[in-house]
């Protein structure tokens, strides 16, 4: 095992750990705990094992487990970004939430009652 | 132009206090507006002139836009922070909802939009022939309308047609109807400029039957100079698309 092995694994293990420790006190869901896991592990075996990716890059008709790796890094790239940008819409749509609900209860204050408000705020709704 | 199956129907020329289907004291008008102080009183104005309720949004401006509309006479709400066009005209939407409206009506800030144009507007909605009226410039008139303006309207509304197969002539025009039924179904999620095409959506959606009518779109060098540039069109087709696919 060369030294690059040895920091890869070690950096997979820590961070598999981590996965770990992070289901294990709620901190993460159970589902993306485990897919978080599965990549580590993935990693790791590819570091330690660079002959596996080969075999499976040929069983999907790519010739090197080089260029699988990196298809696979550019389509977790993707998965990632549309992770962070729906989490990323979602804040947003809570800060509109929160300063539409500011606005009319300014407005409230300043215009007297309303009758029923036309749209349940999320919290209503859950 | 009319969906949901209603046939066309001959489109009067009324003015305010022209007959019985005038707006009335539950009619409202929604104006989003972000530093718009030099000419947000003139357009508030206008309209109280029509005997409307005119609520503008201030949606977090640097300047006196909300004071400037208070002072003209509307009902002034002021987003604390900028949250875009569609977050704006939502607000007023409750607001107006919550304050009894029976009739909506959105409204630009910038004075492209002839107020004029609103009885006619409202004459469908008002005597229960549709749910929603939408103002078509492309129906109607418009005055210096830019050619590149014209161009991207044309493709917003050629990507609308395929998209949300709904049979309009204007997308992104803010002078629109709405009856208290349609408006409560709406819920426009898309904060920015694409809420125009998210509304579109939703009426079709929500089974709304909808006309458009002609308006008179008058482009003044303030409202070039505030207007979207090819590059924003761009933004707005990525906001939609991707808002579409995490909603």
């Amino acid at each position: 095992m060369n030294t690059f092995q040895v920091l890869g694994l070690a950096i997979c293990g820590s961070f598999a750990i981590g996965v770990l420790l992070s289901m294990l006190h709620h901190r993460i869901g159970a589902r993306v705990g485990v897919a978080w896991l599965l990549l580590w592990v993935t990693a790791g075996v590819a570091i330690a094992r660079p002959e596996l990716t080969v075999t499976v890059a040929r069983a999907l008709g790519i010739a090197r487990g080089a260029d699988l790796v990196f298809y696979f890094a550019i389509l977790a790239m993707f998965i990632g970004f549309f992770a962070v940008y729906t989490k990323f819409r979602r804040v947003e749509n809570d800060i509109t939430t929160l300063v539409r609900q500011l606005t009319l209860r300014e407005a409230l204050d300043e215009h007297g009652p309303t009758e029923e408000p036309a749209h349940r705020v999320p919290d209503e709704e859950a | 132009m009319q969906g949901t199956g209603h046939s066309n129907m001959a489109v009067g020329s009324g003015g305010p206090g022209s007959g019985p289907n005038e707006p009335g004291p539950e009619a409202f008008v929604v104006i989003p507006a972000f530093n718009e102080a030099t000419v947000i009183g003139g357009v508030v104005r206008e309209l109280i002139a029509h005997d409307l309720n005119v609520v503008v949004v201030d949606d977090g401006s640097s300047d006196e836009t909300a004071g400037e509309a208070r002072k003209a006479g509307a009902i002034a709400l002021r987003h604390a922070l900028n949250r875009g066009q569609g977050a704006a005209l939502q607000t007023g939407i409750d607001y107006c909802l919550s304050h009894g409206a029976r009739i909506l009506v959105t409204f630009d800030a910038d004075g492209q939009h002839r107020s004029d144009d609103i009885p006619r507007l409202v004459r469908p909605v008002l005597d229960g022939t549709v749910d929603v009226v939408l103002g078509s410039r492309f129906l109607g008139t418009t005055e210096n309308m830019p050619l590149r303006r014209s161009v991207l309207l044309k493709l917003a509304v050629l990507f609308t047609r395929l998209h949300s197969r709904a049979r309009v002539t204007d997308v992104h025009n803010g002078l629109r109807v709405f009856s208290r039924t349609a408006a409560t179904k709406i819920k426009i999620s898309q904060d920015r400029m694409a809420h125009a095409s998210e509304l579109i959506d939703q009426i079709v959606g929500s089974g709304l039957s909808y006309q458009e009518v002609p308006v008179h779109v008058r482009y003044t060098e303030y409202s070039r100079a505030k207007g979207q540039r090819a590059s924003g069109a761009l933004k707005i087709l990525a906001d939609y698309l991707l808002g579409d696919l995490t909603r």
